[in-house]
């Protein structure tokens, strides 16, 4: 998933921290084990009360096979969309990403080296009316993903991996409104009483993954679905159903479904509290400073919103305050791309010599600080199966201006050598970071022209004829596999890097190697995620190798919730957000 | 009178059907693909013309522009696709006249949506009006049947104060220590009567209503004290004084009844302005009134949802110029209609 640093909210962050009052004293941040989990409060808590959701970001669906957000994707796996098999309740480490039966008897099986998969339906598994969950009601929520010009915005692996002959670049199945290709489809999902069957056209190695990070092939009841006008229409298949309607921009209520049967879930849900009440479109301001007041029901707050760099003094000079903080490992890692169709950026030399001149610690200073991330090592973030630090980036931190300037010296190239810089500006942190860059890099011989972009930016730096000669990028992994970091990012023939002369899709550097296409492609065939792993990792080798892309940081989340709240977790499990899986409150 | 009322009635309407052809060809003329919007982040450029022709995006503006009009009169249905309507007639959604269109980001009729979001602005703006009205007008009078003395100096001098800070920074001031710090407000969140009575309305409009007020209770201030300071040296008054009225009777009927004249201008102006919703103050407060929905929908090129509103904020402003317009007479008995 892309992320971006735009923020509305300039003004306000100036203002707050002028009206941010300090306090005195120390105290402790619960931090992550390295992993991206953090666990605080309470271990385990007492069924009842109320818990409190504050966020700013509205969903922009809440339709599982749309859904594309990984707050959304969490939280709806934990309240009221069960899958097939998902990642446990209280796990850390890599235990948090491992899959566990859910809806399903096992956590699959496959055969043909990948190539086909089969799952079983719990018995007592039902919706929130009552009705048993079936095996037509997976087939036919996977399949309402095919109906492209009406299910929009969710991922859509699905339409590539699928056994469906595609026609024009797209299927010729088109979802269950139309239902031209209908026999396709039937044939690449079977359903057989209560076990479904999928055939993939090519080796599907982390499925499981997918199911458990993605809600697309989540199941979908067909009586229930009215296209786009089932957005925000939740039927629950939970521990907890909408109370009344979802309002955009506003939130909602969600209560106990009465027909989930807790003996039939062992992915350790705890459903602790009898209401959770999601309130969207609060600044992060506003949610920390209630956080940190800490009164009235705001004791049994919990946010996805980060710590604003202006009330990091307030929070850490007051330890019943920092006592409610956490600083795990967030989803996302920040990197740079130098631009292959850019002259100067096809010398592999300078390439080589601006990896070198890269200040990460800087970058990380200027960002937020030691808050806001760490230095990484790789494009992969440390959380995703089969991690390895990539050699070409384990150099200073703080960069090595003299060995990039004698690299630059040796490239024949006329110094300073004259680039720019295009990123995500808009805000006092990205305009800051990429100064701190620049400084890096004009010392070692280059001279940085920075180019912020404060409007549309991926849009931009899409197009491959865009004049500019290093982009900042920023990424999540979809599921806890480098299937959907490097693969996605870097393989030509996806990105139409060379085909399509008016996008690069993702591959904004315009990054094209056969050689790691073909790894991708061996990666792919790989019946069982180490060994898929292992073959990205040698791809990684080959991107760092060409300076595709130059690691800055993985991102932190730094997070507050209220005194009220026990058995408060964040871990890879749920994208780093906290787990209302095991959430609840103090009686 | 009448005549004037329906011709400028009927300006009005012309001039909203411009504004919406204005909005239409601006929005087409960006350089941002709306159909991009529509599409998740592994979009292809296949998808990418999938969905622009589901949406209609791939007709000219002009057809486009055409059918939003028809909509208007007629009512549309979306997505207007055949064979959906026939094979699954339940994923088409009905927009009955005045239809102002279908936002796919909000998967929801742009007339639900500015119904929604009307009411809250609506409050907002009223509660707001009432309190610079009548203490913006009664401090203004204050200060300038006091000129010179310290409730004048006090007055405008805090009114130049309050009238120099950004309406973000008294939102957030109010919200975050009135509110959340001291707690002598509940946190503030917009319930309708029909769910929370009159009491939790009030109270969950003080603040945001406050914060928009004091911007215009300063203004207003130095406005009305400079309008009747204008009308007490008026002619007309030292006469009324020659003739020995009482002071009451000087004030009430006759500087009043001048001053007020272009107060009620201004007032009816601004609070047209306002109806069309109050974006920072929503945004702080988090009330999800027109403001904050014009906001959403611009960032998102979320094209017809742009176009209602703009069309929904004109049309208070024409309302409100054509009220003015009609209350100027009423004040003032020499202004005359033909």
């Amino acid at each position: 998933m892309t992320i971006s640093r735009r923020t509305t909210a300039l003004a306000v962050l100036a203002v707050t921290s002028v009206l941010s009052v300090a306090a005195c004293g120390g105290g402790g941040t619960t931090t992550g084990s390295g992993n991206g989990s953090a666990t605080g409060s309470a271990a385990a808590g007492q069924k009842g009360g109320t818990v409190y959701w504050l966020t700013k970001r509205p969903a922009e669906h809440l339709d599982p096979q749309r859904t594309y957000i990984g707050r959304d994707l969490a939280n709806e796996n934990r309240l009221f969309y069960r899958d097939l098999v998902s990642f446990p309740v209280g796990k850390t480490g890599e235990e948090a990403t491992k899959p566990v039966a859910d809806l399903a008897t096992d956590t699959g099986t496959s055969s043909e080296g990948g190539k086909v998969w089969k799952f079983t339906l719990k018995d007592g598994v039902k919706w929130q009316d009552g009705k048993d969950i079936t095996c037509e009601d997976l087939k036919y929520g996977l399949s309402r993903g095919f109906a492209t010009d009406v299910i929009t915005g969710g991922p859509n692996y699905q339409l590539g991996y699928l056994d469906v002959p595609q026609k024009d670049g797209l299927p010729v199945y088109n979802g269950p409104y139309k239902k031209t290709g209908q026999a396709d489809f039937d044939k690449a999902v079977a359903c057989e009483g209560k076990t479904i069957t999928y055939h993939f056209n090519k080796p599907w190695a982390d499925f499981p993954l997918a199911i458990a990070s993605l809600r697309s092939f989540a199941p979908y009841r067909a009586d229930q679905d009215k296209g786009d006008q089932s957005n925000y229409a939740i039927f629950s298949s939970g521990p907890y159903q909408l109370q009344g309607t979802w309002q955009k921009g506003k939130g909602g209520t969600f209560v106990r479904n009465p027909n989930y049967d807790p003996k039939t879930d062992q992915t350790g849900r705890m459903a602790l509290p009898d209401k959770i009440v999601i309130t969207e479109g609060l600044t992060n301001e506003i949610i920390n400073q209630r956080l940190i007041a800490d009164s009235g029901d705001d004791k049994y707050a919990v946010t996805d919103r980060k710590i604003p760099g202006s009330m990091y003094s307030q929070i850490d000079s007051n330890p019943t305050v920092k006592s409610r903080s956490t600083l795990v490992n967030a989803p996302f890692v920040d990197y740079l791309l130098p631009n292959f169709n850019s002259d100067v950026m096809k010398n592999p030399k300078v390439r080589d010599a601006l990896k070198l001149a890269t200040d990460k610690t800087a970058y990380i200073t200027a960002s937020g600080g030691d808050k806001y991330g760490v230095p990484a090592k790789s494009i992969v973030n440390p959380d995703i199966v089969g991690y390895k630090d990539n050699a070409a980036f384990t150099g200073p931190d703080a960069g090595d201006t003299a060995a990039a300037k004698a690299m630059l010296q040796s490239a024949g190239v006329t110094l300073p050598v004259k680039i720019k810089y295009t990123y995500s500006g808009g805000t006092p942190e990205s305009d800051n970071a990429a100064a701190a860059l620049k400084q890096g890099w004009d010392k070692a011989g280059f001279s940085t022209t920075l180019d912020p972009l404060t409007d549309t930016y991926y849009d931009v730096i899409q197009n491959p004829n865009t004049k500019s000669d290093v982009y900042w990028g920023g990424w999540g992994a979809d599921w806890p596999s480098a299937a959907t970091v490097t693969a996605p990012l870097f393989d030509s023939r996806v990105n139409g890097v060379g085909t399509n002369p008016k996008s690069n899709g993702q591959d904004y550097g315009n990054y094209k190697s056969d050689a790691v296409n073909s790894l991708f492609d061996q990666a792919a065939k790989a019946a069982d995620v180490q060994s898929a792993a292992t073959v990205y990792a040698q791809a990684d080798d080959q991107l760092g190798k060409d300076v595709a892309y130059i690691p800055l940081t993985v991102e932190k989340f730094y997070f507050l919730h209220g005194s009220g709240i026990t058995g408060y977790a964040q871990s890879a499990a749920t994208s780093g957000y906290p787990d209302l899986g095991s959430i609840g409150v103090k009686k | 009178m009448f005549a004037y009322v329906v011709r400028r009635i009927f300006v009005g309407v012309i001039m909203l059907f411009v504004m919406s052809l204005v909005t239409y060809l601006l929005f087409f003329a960006a350089p941002s693909d709306p159909a991009r919007y529509t599409c998740g982040k592994n979009c292809s450029p296949e998808l990418i013309e999938q969905n622009r022709k589901a949406l209609g995006y791939d007709k000219p503006v002009l057809v486009q522009y055409g059918e939003f009009v028809k909509g208007v009169f007629v009512g549309r249905e979306f997505p207007d696709d055949p064979e959906l309507k026939k094979s699954a007639p339940e994923t088409i959604a009905s927009c009955p006249a005045p239809c102002l269109g279908y936002s796919p980001l909000q998967s929801a009729t742009v007339t639900s949506l500015i119904a929604e979001a009307a009411p809250i602005s609506i409050s907002l703006a009223f509660m707001a009006f009432l309190m610079w009205m009548v203490f913006g007008i009664s401090g203004g009078i204050i200060a300038a049947l006091y000129k010179g003395r310290f409730a004048d100096r006090a007055l405008v001098g805090s009114a130049l104060v309050v009238y120099s800070f950004p309406t973000f920074f008294i939102g957030l001031s109010l919200y975050i220590f009135v509110a959340i710090k001291w707690q002598l407000t509940p946190i503030p969140v917009y319930t309708p009567i029909s769910e929370g009575g009159v009491g939790a309305w009030l109270s969950g409009l003080f603040l945001p209503s406050l914060t928009l007020a004091l911007i215009y209770i300063a203004g207003y201030i130095r406005l009305t004290r400079a309008f009747v300071l204008e009308s007490m040296g008026e002619d007309y008054i030292r006469t009324a004084r020659a003739k020995g009225l009482p002071q009451r009777q000087i004030m009430g009927k006759h500087t009043m009844r001048a001053a007020l004249t272009p107060i009620a201008t201004v007032a009816g102006l601004d609070l047209g302005a306002l109806l069309a919703g109050a974006i920072i103050t929503e945004t702080v407060f988090n009330y999800n009134g027109l403001g904050k929905l014009a906001v959403q929908a611009a960032t998102t090129y979320d094209l017809p949802t742009t176009v209602g509103i703009v069309l929904v904020a004109a049309a208070f402003i024409i309302t409100a110029n054509i009220i003015v317009d009609v209350l100027y007479a009423v004040i003032d008995p020499r202004v005359k209609y033909s």
